[in-house]
């Protein structure tokens, strides 16, 4: 039966978001309750799924010989569908509220559920090729949210998105094929499945086929020179960027990423090659590049995608580094970034829904206007700037001694990085909330007067991510050590 | 002999002899024949690939039982009989597809006579399928060529003559060569049933004398059915005579016709020369550097492109290039791969045509792009279908390019050299694929900006179309079969190669 | 498990937070305006508690308190040791005396509830910062400090002192990221981040990555450096000390400085331990450092004509002169650093509530409009003069005392060139220093033939502003003329360190 609910429990979203347009709901409200109700259910059964997972794995079917879609829970699994299942019901509650005035809620509640369902998905894979193909669903599901309002800004951003999302997968496609000819199984195992007898001669080729596969994966991950899709898709519906392009869909590329690096490649052969010192550099240079282009940007919420380039670039940096003590630096920083990158989104959010207003020099004041945002938007600014106590701070730390750990010169170039872009987070954060709570002795009140927090549907979802990044800040050992279970350290 | 032996003869003569039949009748009774035809030829080749599969081995049918050299064979194995259902699968959807624009396209006075070309080129494809004489097989191919003109040239305004003359010339072109090679050929074996020529191939090949007319013969005949069937240097023919025909004509062509070249050359391979002697030849290298080629120009001739039609048009260049890409590998995994894409692009390939006419008709009979502004949300199941079409373009599982494009990648990987080659050509055409197809996609679902609302825009539904729905529908549906389930499909035509030995 | 160790900590920070609370509901309400006596007897009543708290715990008694895990094996820990007694002792006697005047002060500047919230929530925090037992503890009261520290920068709310705020925080920020760059290389070479006299490092694992963990120290250095106003990351102290109000700047001057200073006693002598640092390029670039801020700071006062800004650039010299003591790496210099710690400590924040006073009485800022103030509020004045001349390092003064101290412990050291470089420098920068303060003093006293045309009425400032003053001004003069007690206290805390 455990066995049967990792599959109800990817297809129950897919069904229910799929049923949406069809059935005729008396009124909004009906048609929330039904999708929440869907969702919770879902992320109960994935709860339980969790907490008594089945042993073997389950083949749904094959597409030829031994390659099927196949679905096993283990540690690295659970924790990405436990972070799902723990964020769509919040967001979901929080789009109710957001969509209110857009059209086509229907059509966008359709896909936004089933999203769910995919990510589930890649979290459940067992092998690669089960997440290969859930990794090309999710960029089609999603391609109707970023295209939602259906203005040519939209079109554009969609467009530049499939191009990156179909070229990405191209690409890891490469490493797919690789794995399953010279693997002895195509399933994920930790400490890869290369059959090296058979490829001692093609070390090479393989380092550079790992390259074009990390790459290829880390598209999605918003990885430079791949970054430029991600800020542009801002233009969807905030609870899309916030978690879609800030959680879901960027987190199943660095998710893929540590897969392929961990369990299908092996870190044995990968560390100290030019592989290894190419694809850090990369994720260090995007560390860097992502922070510099959020300082630049004035919009709010392509600010935060930046900066969530930036971020992404650290789960990165963190597989790259290639010890267990990197893998668990990384899965914290996906854990934790999640949390801190979709409020900081959901306040943006807020913002925008509240007063329409979309730049940073348009905030002016309103952190007395709508204290509760402004406060847990500080908060989520101080957690991603690492403040010690705010969940950001562990797994930047986690990050860091991976690094300092592994000896390699470039990752210490790599601690640098973190460590400008903290900074440099800190200074397109705090210009937001500095403006907002300290707005000048010029500023006039009236301007704003009519200004407030949204109603409980806004705020608890906040709330929630709020109390969970300070939970996790100064309580993070369970976590830690459950995270460096899975990666393999006792 | 069994009476089912009989089946693949009489579906030859079947076809040949409808074709006269059509002519004396009017049209609507010429569809209905023509219909029952391909149903009927369709299920006779059911009957004979249950058998052939049973049986395990070929079965040779001699033509008034005369015996070799001087008799005429027909030789059915798992794959030629396989061939000819989806052939007619494919011929009777994109005939049901296409159904309203051949009678509007198409004047009053010759509607019968499309169906007569129609049953020609079903004839002659079968004769290519089933053949075992290389002459025969040269006959066929010049009646294919025909007929292929006719259905280009039936649809009368000056695009289509010009295109239907130089498709005309290029075939023509084509078929000399290959004539020239199977001259040489004969002048050295002094045979023309294939099995017959092969032995004395084999002989040559250990014997080392007439090396060079083997291998200007091999290169002649490669070149010949590669211009036919539109590979890269040799496609100029190919974006007019798809793009301006009508809209079953296209289909038919681009699934059929140049897959028939194809699978004769996948024989002539096989049966004729030798698949060992083929691969140690240098002739393989430059199919695999056209088709490679052919991938990637394809791909970019069909961005630059502003009409759906051509653009779909450009697309098969690029899947042409796929096919031969996959002979080029010169291994037994490359050539499955290249006769799984076969199947799978003349799948698709017909749904886009029959899906993109549908979108056509929904923007006032416009292939051009800044009228298909919406088109998905006029009419709904051309959108969806051609979604899907574009979506096993670009090589997603669950459809049938990720399956060949899978099959591709591992055949390539057992290749020291054209391994990383093959990986990146496949990476980059994947890449250009979803430019030019998903922009299409996402336009027909970008609704029409409001000053530049034409006036041809209308909503289609399914109901008035069921000939398209119906098309449309099945199209998806093989295409998901070939997505979903395809190791008896793999199975099947491993098979078939065995027994091509 | 020791209680006392947090009750100052936790008391003042949860009264701050809840003062700022109300005072954003005031704003939601829109009145700004409360019962300011409520406020004061409210703010000072938290501040005596709190602050007698600290004193008791830091004065009987080894203590310490571990509260939770924050990162594995790392836990936020407090724990007393003398360092920890100077620094909290300091920090409370200054915001007593602070908190006195800013009752008077703060009144004119407005949104106090805000600035009181503040300020004990900062009071919590520097406490928390005295008494943090590892450096992950310390490294988070540090971020605390400056979050909570920049927004009293920009009480005003004009658009310079927002700029400046801004400048502060980003300063600070990047500092404490150095910091936290060496802190991760520290972690992985050393047994255990708990502050240990001496040092903790892992001498077999440092030695083989001697260079990469060099330059961790020497960006730590620099990154606690920046708080501390050292070059080149000291342009923010000249810009946000004048643009505060004056008892901010006045503790910001006297206090969140020095925890720089303190952050850096702890990483060198505590954590990484004088021994592995002497003899290398990373103690001789900071003394480098150290030389050229202490000349530079003097001589940017000098040419400064705004008294505040003035004040703020001596900070930026005098700091480095504690920097330099501690470069030294002997226990002669690191007293005399401790000592100018204290005494910079009292003198600065004495020269800034000064400032405040001529702001607060008179609207003047620039040095030029101060002649004949000695006329005017001699009891102020006076003061002035004390801390100017105690700066300087005049004898019966605590300068005088500290600035002994360093030079002796200079020319100890036995360091080529620096042993008698650094005396010298310190000898010129307090040639600059009497130049840029004395003249107040003399024109303040002597305003010479101009003072005809002058009003010279008598406007002493009330005495909650005079009160603190007198007893900074006492305090200092109390160091230089029995010194003896708090030497031998700071002797018996250096020497673990060394031997």
């Amino acid at each position: 039966m455990s066995k049967m609910l990792m599959l109800i429990v990817i297809l129950l979203p897919m069904l229910s978001g799929a049923l949406i347009p069809a059935i005729p709901f008396k009124n909004r409200r009906a048609m929330c309750i039904y999708i929440e109700l869907c969702a919770l259910i879902d992320s109960a059964l994935v709860f339980l799924l969790l907490h008594n997972p089945p042993e073997e794995a389950l083949t749904v079917f094959r597409f030829t010989g031994n390659l099927s879609v196949t679905f096993r829970v283990d540690g690295m699994g659970s924790l990405f569908a436990a972070m799902a299942a723990f964020l769509w019901p919040p967001a979901l509650l929080y789009s109710f509220e957001y969509m209110k005035h857009e059209s086509n809620e229907k059509s966008f509640f359709l896909f936004y559920v089933i999203t769910y369902g995919i990510t589930l998905g890649i979290a459940l894979s067992e092998n690669i090729l089960t997440m290969y193909f859930f990794f090309e669903m999710l960029s089609m599901v999603t391609l109707p949210l970023i295209m939602h309002t259906r203005t040519r800004e939209a079109v554009l951003a969609s467009r530049a998105y499939l191009y990156y999302m179909l070229g990405g997968a191209a690409f890891a496609f490469i490493g797919m094929i690789f794995i399953l000819t010279y693997g002895t199984t195509s399933s994920f195992v930790m400490g890869g499945v290369l059959d090296m007898d058979q490829i001692a001669d093609k070390r090479n080729m393989l380092l550079f086929v790992y390259v074009l596969c990390f790459c290829g994966f880390s598209v999605k991950t918003a990885l430079f020179p791949f970054s430029s899709w991600l800020p542009k898709a801002g233009v969807a519906p905030t609870p899309v960027t916030a978690l879609l392009h800030a959680v879901a869909v960027v987190n199943t590329g660095a998710f893929a990423a540590m897969r392929v690096t961990y369990f299908s490649f092996g870190t044995e052969r990968l560390r100290g090659t030019w592989a290894q010192n190419v694809v850090m550099a990369l994720t260090i240079i995007t560390i860097v590049y992502g922070c510099s282009r959020a300082l630049k940007e004035t919009h709010i919420k392509r600010r935060l995608a930046w900066s969530t380039v930036s971020n992404l670039s650290y789960i990165l940096f963190g597989v790259a580094v290639m010890t267990p003590l990197g893998l668990t630096g990384a899965m914290s920083h996906m854990l934790f970034h999640s949390f801190m990158k979709i409020t900081s989104f959901f306040c943006a959010g807020a913002v925008i829904y509240k007063t329409g207003r979309n730049y940073v020099h348009e905030l002016n004041g309103l952190g007395r206007k709508m204290p509760k945002v402004f406060v847990i938007f500080a908060t989520a600014s101080f957690a991603l700037m690492g403040v010690p106590g705010l969940c950001g701070f562990v797994s930047k730390w986690n990050l860091c001694r991976a690094a300092v750990d592994s000896g390699n010169p470039l990752a210490y170039g790599g601690v640098a990085a973190l460590l400008v872009s903290a900074f440099l987070t800190a200074v397109y954060m705090l210009t937001m909330m500095v403006r907002a709570f300290f707005p000048g002795k010029e500023f006039d009140d009236g301007s704003i007067s009519d200004v407030e927090d949204p109603n409980w549907m806004m705020l608890l979802p906040l709330a929630v991510f709020v109390a969970v990044m300070l939970c996790f800040g100064l309580h993070s050992a369970p976590v830690i050590r459950f995270l460096r279970e899975i990666a393999g350290i006792r | 002999m069994a009476f089912v032996q009989n089946f693949p003869f009489m579906s030859i003569i079947l076809s040949l002899f409808s074709g006269p039949l059509c002519s004396v009748l009017d049209g609507k009774w010429a569809k209905k024949v023509n219909t029952a035809v391909i149903v009927i030829i369709g299920l006779m080749s059911s009957c004979v690939l249950g058998y052939v599969a049973g049986l395990g081995e070929p079965f040779i049918y001699r033509m008034g039982h005369f015996p070799a050299p001087w008799g005429n064979e027909i030789r059915v194995g798992v794959l030629e009989a396989f061939m000819a259902v989806f052939f007619c699968v494919i011929m009777l959807l994109s005939m049901a597809g296409g159904v309203r624009e051949r009678l509007l396209q198409i004047e009053e006075s010759k509607q019968n006579l499309y169906y007569i070309m129609v049953n020609l080129l079903l004839c002659s494809l079968l004769a290519l399928i089933y053949t075992n004489d290389l002459f025969t097989a040269y006959v066929f191919v010049e009646i294919n060529t025909i007929s292929a003109c006719g259905l280009i040239m039936i649809r009368q305004n000056g695009r289509t003559i010009e295109a239907a003359a130089r498709y005309m010339i290029m075939s023509l072109l084509g078929s000399g060569l290959l004539l020239l090679g199977i001259c040489f050929l004969y002048s050295v074996t002094g045979h023309l049933l294939m099995s017959n020529i092969r032995q004395q191939v084999e002989m040559l090949a250990v014997s080392g004398e007439y090396r060079i007319p083997l291998m200007v013969s091999l290169v002649l005949m490669s070149v010949g059915l590669a211009i036919k069937s539109a590979l890269y240097p040799f496609h100029t023919w190919l974006p007019d005579a798809y793009g301006y025909s009508t809209v079953s004509s296209a289909a038919i062509l681009s699934s059929l016709v140049s897959k028939g070249y194809i699978f004769l050359l996948i024989k002539i391979f096989y049966r004729v020369i030798g698949f060992e002697i083929i691969c140690s030849s240098k002739v393989i290298h430059i199919l695999f550097v056209f088709g490679v080629m052919g991938m990637i120009m394809g791909s970019v001739s069909a961005i630059k492109e502003e009409s759906i039609r051509r653009m779909i048009a450009y697309s098969s260049v690029a899947q042409i290039g796929y096919i031969y890409m996959g002979f080029g590998l010169g291994t037994e995994i490359g050539v499955v791969a290249s006769i799984y894409h076969v199947l799978s692009h003349a799948a698709t390939k017909s749904l886009l045509f029959i899906a993109a006419s549908g979108l056509t008709d929904a923007s006032g009979d416009s292939v051009r792009y800044e009228e298909l502004h919406g088109a998905g949300f006029r009419h709904r199941l051309a959108g969806a279908a051609f979604t899907v079409g574009a979506l096993s373009m670009v090589g997603l599982p669950m459809f049938s390019g990720f399956i060949s494009k899978l099959l591709f990648a591992q055949a390539a990987m057992g290749h020291e050299y054209k391994m990383l080659i093959t990986l990146i050509a496949l990476a980059v055409s994947t890449i250009l694929n979803a430019v030019y197809f998903m922009k299409t996609v996402i336009r027909i679902y970008t609704p029409a900006s409001q000053d530049g609302e034409s006036k041809g825009n209308r909503i289609i539904h399914m109901r008035e179309q069921p000939g398209k729905s119906a098309a449309l529908i099945c199209f998806v549906i093989l295409n998901l079969i070939l997505g979903l389930n395809s190791e008896p499909v793999i199975h099947m035509i491993e098979a078939g190669l065995e027994m091509f030995r | 498990m020791d209680l006392w160790i947090l009750v100052p900590i936790i008391l003042p920070a949860i009264a701050g937070i809840l003062l700022l609370v109300s005072s954003f509901t005031g704003h939601i309400r829109g009145k700004t305006a409360g019962s300011v006596r409520g406020l004061h007897v409210y703010t000072a009543a938290v501040l005596v508690l709190s602050a007698a708290a600290a004193l008791y715990a830091a004065w009987t008694g080894e203590r310490e308190a571990v509260l939770f895990t924050l990162l594995d094996k790392i836990p936020i820990y407090f724990r007393i040791d003398g360092i920890g007694c100077l620094f909290v002792t300091l920090v409370s006697i200054i915001w007593l005396a602070v908190g006195l005047y800013s009752f008077v002060y703060m009144e004119r500047e407005g949104e106090e509830k805000r600035f009181f919230g503040l300020y004990l929530l900062l009071y919590g925090v520097l406490v928390g910062l005295d008494f943090a037992g590892n450096l992950i503890t310390m490294y988070l009261c540090y971020e605390l400090m400056t979050l909570v520290s920049m927004p009293m920068v920009l009480h005003n709310g004009s658009r310079e002192s927002i700029m400046a705020a801004l400048k502060y925080l980003f300063y600070s920020m990047c500092g404490a990221y150095g910091g936290l760059f060496g802190i991760v290389f520290l972690y992985r070479y050393c047994d255990t981040l708990n502050f240990t006299a001496g040092g903790t490092l892992n001498i077999a694992a440092a030695q083989e990555h001697r260079g990469i963990l060099l330059a961790a120290v020497f960006v730590m250095l620099l990154g606690f450096g920046a708080k501390a106003g050292m070059f080149p990351l000291h342009s923010w102290l000249p810009a946000a000390h004048p643009a505060a109000p004056s008892p901010a700047s006045a503790v910001l001057s006297g206090i969140i400085v020095k925890s720089g200073v303190l952050a850096v006693i702890r990483t060198v002598y505590y954590i990484v331990g004088p021994d592995f640092l002497r003899g290398t390029w990373v103690q001789y670039g900071w003394m480098t450092l150290a030389l050229i801020t202490v000349f530079m700071g003097s001589l940017l006062a000098y040419r400064e004509p705004v008294l505040k800004k003035r004040l703020a650039y001596s900070t930026v010299s005098q700091i480095s002169y504690i920097l330099f003591g501690l470069s030294l790496l002997t226990p002669d210099a690191m007293t005399g650093a401790l000592l100018h710690t204290a005494a910079h400590a009292f003198i600065k924040c004495g020269l800034f509530l000064t400032a405040g006073i001529f702001l607060y009485q008179f609207g003047y800022t620039r040095v030029a409009q101060l002649d004949g103030m000695g006329k005017r509020m001699p009891r102020t004045m006076w003061c002035y003069t004390i801390f100017a001349m105690a700066l300087i390092g005049i004898p019966l003064t605590g300068g005088f005392i500290s600035k002994w101290y360093l030079a002796q412990g200079a020319l100890r050291s036995g360091i080529e060139v620096y042993s008698w470089l650094g005396p010298v420098v310190l000898l010129v920068s307090a040639l600059l220093t009497a130049g840029y303060l004395l003249p107040v003093t003399m024109k303040g006293f002597f305003p010479g033939e101009e003072a005809a045309s002058m009003d010279l009425t008598k406007r002493e400032p009330s005495l909650q502003m005079g009160i603190p003053l007198v007893l900074l001004a006492a305090l200092v003069l109390l160091m230089g003329i029995l010194p003896n007690p708090l030497i031998r206290f700071l002797y018996e805390m250096v020497s673990p360190v060394f031997y």
